[in-house]
């Protein structure tokens, strides 16, 4: 039998006895950040490779031992509850709503009643792996600690919540302090006891919003809370473009569920792919998809379930999500295409660097051909300048140029 | 009925094989269990008592074999004693046999065979078959002349496994009663069901009534009379893990939580979304004049429900207990014939249909097991698509049940407004159950009346068959005292029982005049004190007259129904698990009673 997604068996060194029986996932946020992509879903749910988000970390999570999963759902919450059902790989899975999406604190909050003593928390939307989330729980329990906190190194730690270490203990914790040398962020797997959900009660609101980091920073003072240093994969998606380097990473890592043809490479057993196709490490091809004769797939190339690669196209660096079409002769590079994405023939998004607008900020030199929405319908031979964003529903006629930001459902006609 | 296993390619794991189907087999029956494994000498081990006992004798015994067969009971002939558990065997233990279903003409066989100077040890019909084999055996020189013409001899409904001293040998024989063939690269399994070898193959062929499986280093598959028939190897869809609790502390809970995915594979590729249209296929081109739906027990409920469907479209349609139907059966007419089985080998609901079919009736099957007695003998079938269900208490295939009949009916007899109108919250269903489950507080009213003396269930149209259904879920697995009435009926009689510890179940959707009215009941009951459970949507003021409230997505009452059930399994099984009750294996019930 081929394996399915969600059944990636643990590696060696993965499996560790842990007591923490527990894990909260909170899974409820959007990642308006990553539009056009989290238009139909949450961030979890959009693809490391060829899997969701979510599916590794609660990949991570069962490795590590865990024997129930409390996932909080909001935005797009039946896309999550869809995909993931009433257990993952034979552990069983309680949902909480979060009604409004007000925070991390706020999300853990609601998750009060399906914890009974120790939890381990964890985002949905970050890729982590067994070996933090086991090392968190362990710290918490020998060092009996008010919480445990997992921390990675990190070149630009001030974009994210940065921690000052002094022996095992975090002295300190700030949101995106921007100047300051900090080498370390908070990795967002945490341990915690039920005292946590008090301590999030009494925190007080800023913006209205409950944010988890804030609670702990709070915690700092009076209680012991260790830093756990981990340095495994830990990848965020911030941008549209970190799902390239994100499947880069689990690509290179080998975190796939799909039977291995050779070193680096990955075909479903009911993939189609034409022996007069090229595929080039490191590459993963999903289940029911197609590639037809004289293309030119890889490297880093996540083809997912369903999708179609005609004749005598070259992708490289490209997500390609569930049911995408890339027409014959088309050129795709440095590309996420969302979910039923349309490329006619002979199509071309020649790759970055190009400077990227998302919202009132400007990204400059990154490394970006386009990103294409859900549905998205590009007719043949249509150029798209680096670095162009496409939203869901549009449509975009042939020979059409097509460069800076297309909104959602826009009819382009040249 | 049983639940029966054979394999033979395993090796050293035979025996380890046979027990990990008869685990997986044991919804089927769990009051005494056995084996047999073939050698120069057979060995049998088999002990009263669930499997659980049964693997505690084992440890005790050192048994071993290349090959052999397994059974789990359910008791119909004798009372669970090790005497009574299977495998059989002749007077020279030179056979062993199990079987499933029963031997009409065991007595006159036994006599026959007491006479000829056969020494019987136990109560059971099954072992006039090791002992018949043996008779012939004298005379035929081989074991399958002899296998053949013993099964010749008996009448009733069996699926039969038989293992030979001193061969490599399987034989299996059907009549009325499930045998499957699942087939491994190395090794061959027969089995009552697919999950007893699901975590070895997924390819299977399904045996018909009177063939006779062969398996020795191959398989061979003839019918009565010897000749060779080709069979076609399927492959089943679903995985191993869906035929385990998946961390789950019952197979129940784990079910119930499986719904929303189960009605979406219900669902799934029958009714287009936009258009407002449902396809089942040359199904969709009956237009019955009249339908009858068979059922027993909880599929039952769903026949209820379903009558009311085609009622309310203007076709006359009777829901009937198959039991009663099969001997006292009704003018049929013109009418459709429709059972609802989730086994398919319901043996009332089977001859319910038999007796429809030789009156010239086109029948129909709705059920969940494809290759089943029902689905074969049928002119139609209706798969709900609801996956394995290993829990004794239906839950998921109830909630299956209910959604294939709204398609049957829309397809059927519906017309296109109703279509437009019910097609949307059919496809709102899964993801409205998921919210039930999610947001459910039936735990905490499960821990606030768990020992109330009585239980009460009121609907009235469309509810009534839910309230039953509640009453029935909660009577199976906490053997508490439950009833469900059609709301008007408690002021003629049930009333007089309604008391301060009985609280009352209200189920109570939209706001219509059917919902005004159970709101009048609903205050009948307040007035005597009894505490109230109201199951609503709130579009009523029930909630002003309840002391509780288990509150259901705004939907169609036609899904109102399958989420207020939602409610009801939850209620059921949070107030079992409280007492300690064997959720998943009541006392005296089995999953599918494949006998009359």
């Amino acid at each position: 039998m081929t394996a399915k997604p969600g059944t990636l068996k643990p590696c060696d060194g993965y499996v560790r006895s842990m007591h923490i029986r527990t894990a909260v996932v909170l899974a409820a946020g959007e990642g308006t950040r990553l539009q056009p992509l989290t238009s139909y879903r949450p961030k979890p749910m959009l693809p490391a490779a060829n899997r969701p988000i979510l599916e590794h970390v609660l990949d991570a999570l069962v490795d590590a031992g865990v024997e129930r999963l409390v996932l909080v759902v909001g935005y797009r919450r039946r896309r999550v509850q869809e995909h993931v059902g009433p257990s993952y790989r034979d552990v069983p899975v309680r949902y909480i709503r979060q009604e409004k999406q007000l925070g991390s604190g706020h999300a853990l909050l609601q998750a009060e009643s399906a914890v009974e003593n120790r939890t381990i928390v964890v985002n949905g939307d970050r890729l982590i792996e067994a070996d933090a989330v086991s090392a968190v729980a362990e710290t918490f329990e020998r060092d009996t600690a008010d919480a445990a906190v997992a921390v990675v190194e990190r070149d630009d730690a001030g974009e994210y919540g940065a921690v000052r270490l002094e022996d095992r203990d975090i002295v300190e914790l700030v949101e995106k302090p921007r100047t300051g040398n900090y080498r370390l962020i908070n990795a967002g797997i945490y341990a915690f006891d039920r005292s946590i959900f008090e301590r999030i009660e009494n925190t007080p609101r800023e913006a209205g919003e409950l944010a988890l980091p804030e609670t702990i920073s709070r915690m700092l003072e009076a209680k012991r809370v260790r830093g756990v240093r981990t340095d495994g994969l830990w990848v965020d998606a911030t941008y549209p473009w970190d799902l390239l380097e994100m499947a880069t990473e689990v690509l290179v890592r080998g975190r796939i569920a799909e039977r291995k043809r050779q070193t680096g490479l990955w075909v479903h057993g009911d993939a189609l792919v034409s022996d007069d196709a090229a595929l080039r490490p490191p590459a993963v091809v999903s289940a029911d998809s197609e590639i037809g004769p004289g293309s030119v797939v890889g490297p880093n190339v996540a083809l997912g379930q369903n999708g179609t690669v005609g004749a005598n196209a070259t992708i490289e660096r490209a997500v390609l999500g569930t049911g995408s079409r890339v027409g014959h002769g088309a050129t795709v590079v440095d590309a996420v295409l969302g979910q039923h994405a349309t490329l006619g023939v002979d199509t071309t998004i020649p790759g970055g660097p190009a400077d990227v607008r998302v919202g009132h900020e400007v990204f400059e030199g990154q490394r970006l051909g386009a990103v294409l929405g859900d549905r998205v319908e590009a007719g043949g031979a249509v150029s798209f300048a680096p670095g162009t964003l496409v939203g869901t529903d549009a449509s975009i006629g042939p020979n059409a140029h097509v460069s800076g930001h297309v909104p959602d459902d826009a009819e382009v006609v040249r | 009925m049983c639940g029966i296993i054979g394999c033979v390619g395993r090796g050293k794991d035979t025996l380890g094989t046979l027990v990990h189907g008869l685990e997986k087999l044991e919804y089927r029956g769990y009051d005494s269990a056995g084996v047999a494994l073939g050698g120069a000498e057979l060995s049998v081990c088999r002990s009263s008592g669930k499997i659980g006992a049964f693997k505690k004798v084992l440890t005790e015994r050192d048994i071993a074999g290349p090959l052999g067969i397994g059974h789990t009971r359910w008791s119909t002939h004798g009372p669970p004693t090790d005497e009574n558990a299977h495998p059989h065997l002749d007077c020279a233990g030179e056979v062993a046999v199990v079987h499933n279903g029963i031997i009409e003409n065991y007595r006159s066989l036994r006599d026959e065979l007491v006479a000829a100077g056969h020494t019987f040890t136990s109560d059971t019909d099954t072992e006039v078959i090791p002992h018949l084999i043996e008779d012939e055996r004298d005379s035929a020189t081989d074991p399958e002349t002899a296998f053949r013409s013993a099964i010749e001899r008996i009448e009733g409904s069996y699926a039969i496994v038989a293992v030979f001293a001193g061969t490599e040998l399987l034989l299996g024989a059907r009549n009325d009663s499930p045998l499957v063939i699942g087939l491994d690269e190395e090794a061959i399994f027969l089995a009552s069901d697919v999950p007893a070898f699901r975590d070895f193959t997924d390819r299977v062929i399904y045996l018909e009534d009177g063939e006779i499986a062969r398996v020795d280093g191959g398989l061979e598959v003839t019918t009565g009379d010897g000749t060779r028939v080709e069979k076609t190897v399927s492959r089943v869809e679903w995985d191993p893990e869906e035929t385990g609790k998946s961390g789950y502390d019952h197979f129940m809970l784990k079910e119930i939580h499986e719904q929303p995915r189960a009605l979406r594979q219900c669902l799934s590729g029958r009714v287009d979304e936009l258009g407002g249209t449902v396809d089942l296929g040359d199904i969709g081109e009956l237009r019955p004049s009249a339908v009858q739906f068979v059922a027993c027990g909880t599929s039952y409920h769903a026949a209820y429900y379903a009558a009311l469907l085609f009622e309310s479209a203007g076709i006359p349609a009777q829901a009937y207990l198959a039991s009663e139907y099969a001997t006292a059966v009704p003018p049929i007419g013109e009418a459709l014939v429709v059972g609802i089985t989730q086994s398919g080998e319901t043996a009332d609901t089977l001859s319910a249909l038999r007796e429809a079919d030789r009156r010239g009736a086109r029948t129909l099957a709705v059920t969940n097991t494809v290759g089943s007695t029902a689905d074969r003998e049928t002119d139609h079938t209706m798969y709900i698509r609801s996956g394995p269900e290993i829990g004794v208490a239906a839950t998921k295939t109830f909630a299956g049940q209910l959604v294939a009949v709204n398609l049957l009916s829309l397809a059927t007899g519906e017309g296109e407004t109703r279509r437009r109108e019910i097609v949307p919250a059919l496809r709102d269903l899964p993801g409205d159950v998921q919210s039930v489950l999610d947001d459910s507080t039936a735990e905490e009213i499960a821990a606030t009346y768990h020992d109330a003396g009585a239980y009460f269930f009121i609907g009235r149209g469309i509810q009534y068959p839910v309230a039953l259904e509640g009453a029935l879920k909660l009577k199976e697995i906490s053997y508490k005292h439950a009833e469900g009435f059609a709301a008007g009926e408690l002021k003629h009689g049930p009333l007089a029982l309604v008391q301060e510890d009985t609280p009352v179940f209200a189920l109570v959707t939209g706001d219509d005049e059917a919902a005004k009215k159970t709101v009048g009941n609903v205050k009948e009951v307040e007035a005597r004190n009894a505490p109230v459970v109201a199951v609503t949507d709130k579009k009523s003021d029930v909630a002003m007259y309840a002391d509780h409230v288990l509150e259901i997505p705004d939907t169609h009452p036609r899904s109102g129904a399958v989420l207020a059930n939602v409610q009801l399994q939850l209620v059921a099984y949070h107030i079992a698990n409280r007492l300690d009750r064997s959720i998943d294996k009541p006392r005296n019930l089995a999953k599918s009673v494949t006998v009359e």
